[in-house]
């Protein structure tokens, strides 16, 4: 075989080796997106996370086109394995992102694994998931004072519009 | 016909006669007053306007729309400007040199300047094999067999050498990459080079060669029986036993065509390139 520079150089190669070979990098994905898509929220090692997070959108985007398409049904029946997803994929998760036309997924990481690897951990969940945020929503309290100044401000202006404009 | 060349002979003279009289005359008065006064000179040859012949029969809607291959950039991290700049330069070179449309497995003609040739030009005539390269670095391969030796020259067709690119026949093939004609018989790659143009039409489909190779025998520059190289073109049932072509497709990705990352779509980047070249050709 030819042995190029060009197979040593990884320069712009967007895909990462997982597992023993490119079989194996896609099955270990395939088992991957189909826990994503049956969990919403699972927890795995960063750079598999990253990875699935690629396939998991593009997934979305062939599950748009409706299953009466030949192309988006030959997807998702390869890529879920438990094939009592499919029509989860089609008719719950395309419906939720119909406005959406990127970002479906987010992703977070954790703390690290704690076996002896202490491998980068990472959280990847489809938006609109029915379990509590990640990242907890800071409320803002009432009862400071610049609050309650501003408050009191806005309800002034609410009762006479043109208080202050000359 | 007598007659006239009698009448002839009279206008001759007269106009002999009437140049002199001219040039005396600016002897004596060098000024442009006199020009108008010699107007005995016969007016200039003014041709008639050529006829523009507008075919009525085809509209523009029914022209077959093509957009040369390298005019759609590869999937890459570089600026679109790049690309813009280039096919602005593209299209600078379209207008001086006309660079017809054509598929590989097509036959064409290129005459490039050669200083070392006989009247400076050479002219090869050959398959198109492959075209290579995109934008202004875009390459094709012609292939032929010339005194039994089989001869490939890669042209760069935006190249200020070439002189002319002419199609003799259209048509396209089963696969984009004829480069298993090398191990194949050779008259499937002999051209002649005194084949004349065949006519075609630029309205309707591209005809479709839906010839199958027969091969040397192994071994090959390739091992084209493998998936990875999807060829349709060749009669494998006559070169190897079927035990052979199951081997071979146990080299077969099937995961390849599942793989999304692998995909680049670019049938809206292409609409918008061929409305963009359009517009900028007719300019």
């Amino acid at each position: 075989m030819r042995l190029t520079l060009q197979m040593l150089i990884s320069h712009g190669r967007v895909a990462r080796k997982m597992g023993l070979g490119p079989e194996s990098r896609i099955n270990m994905l395939r088992n991957i997106l189909t826990g994503l898509v049956r969990h919403e929220r699972i927890e795995t090692t960063q750079a598999r996370a990253d990875e699935v997070r690629f396939y998991a959108e593009k997934l979305i985007d062939y599950a748009k086109k409706g299953d009466t398409d030949e192309k988006a049904m030959k997807m998702a029946n390869f890529w879920l394995t438990e094939k009592d997803l499919v029509p989860k994929l089609f008719k719950v998760l395309a419906p939720r992102y119909e406005n959406q036309s990127t970002g479906y997924t987010r992703m977070a990481r954790i703390p690290n694994r704690e076996n002896l690897d202490r491998a980068k951990m990472a959280v990847l969940e489809y938006k609109g998931n029915p379990f509590p945020p990640l990242y907890p929503v800071r409320k803002e309290n009432e009862l400071t004072l610049i609050n309650q100044l501003l408050k009191g401000y806005r309800e002034e202006r609410a009762r006479i519009p043109n208080i202050g404009t000359p | 016909m007598a007659a006239c060349s009698r009448g002839l002979d009279k206008i001759v003279t007269s106009l002999r006669f009437c140049r002199k009289l001219q040039h005396q005359n600016e002897r004596v008065f060098s000024t442009s007053a006199c020009r108008p006064a010699a107007d005995s000179d016969p007016p200039k040859f003014v041709p008639p306007s050529k006829p523009v012949i507008v075919d009525k029969t085809q509209t523009v809607a029914s022209m077959r729309k093509f957009l040369s291959p390298e005019f759609v950039p590869p999937r890459q991290r570089t600026d679109p400007f790049k690309f813009f700049l280039e096919r602005k330069d593209m299209i600078r070179r379209r207008k001086m040199l006309n660079i017809p449309e054509f598929y590989v497995g097509s036959i064409l003609a290129v005459t490039m300047a050669d200083p070392n040739a006989s009247g400076k030009t050479n002219r090869f005539v050959g398959i198109c094999i492959q075209r290579g390269g995109k934008g202004l670095g875009a390459t094709f391969i012609l292939r032929n067999i010339v005194n039994s030796q089989g001869v490939e020259i890669c042209y760069e067709l935006y190249s200020p050498r070439i002189q002319k690119i002419e199609v003799l026949k259209l048509e396209k093939r089963l696969d984009d990459n004829l480069m298993y004609l090398r191990d194949a018989l050779p008259e499937y790659s002999t051209v002649d080079p005194e084949m004349k143009p065949v006519p075609f039409s630029p309205t309707g489909e591209v005809p479709l060669n839906q010839i199958k190779v027969k091969m040397r025998p192994k071994p090959w520059s390739k091992r084209w029986e493998r998936p990875k190289f999807n060829i349709q073109g060749i009669r494998f049932d006559l070169c190897m036993t079927p035990r052979q072509i199951e081997g071979a497709q146990k080299h077969a990705q099937p995961w390849l065509e599942y793989d999304m990352l692998k995909e680049y779509d670019t049938t809206k980047l292409e609409e918008q390139i061929l409305k963009e070249v359009q517009q900028d050709l007719s300019k």
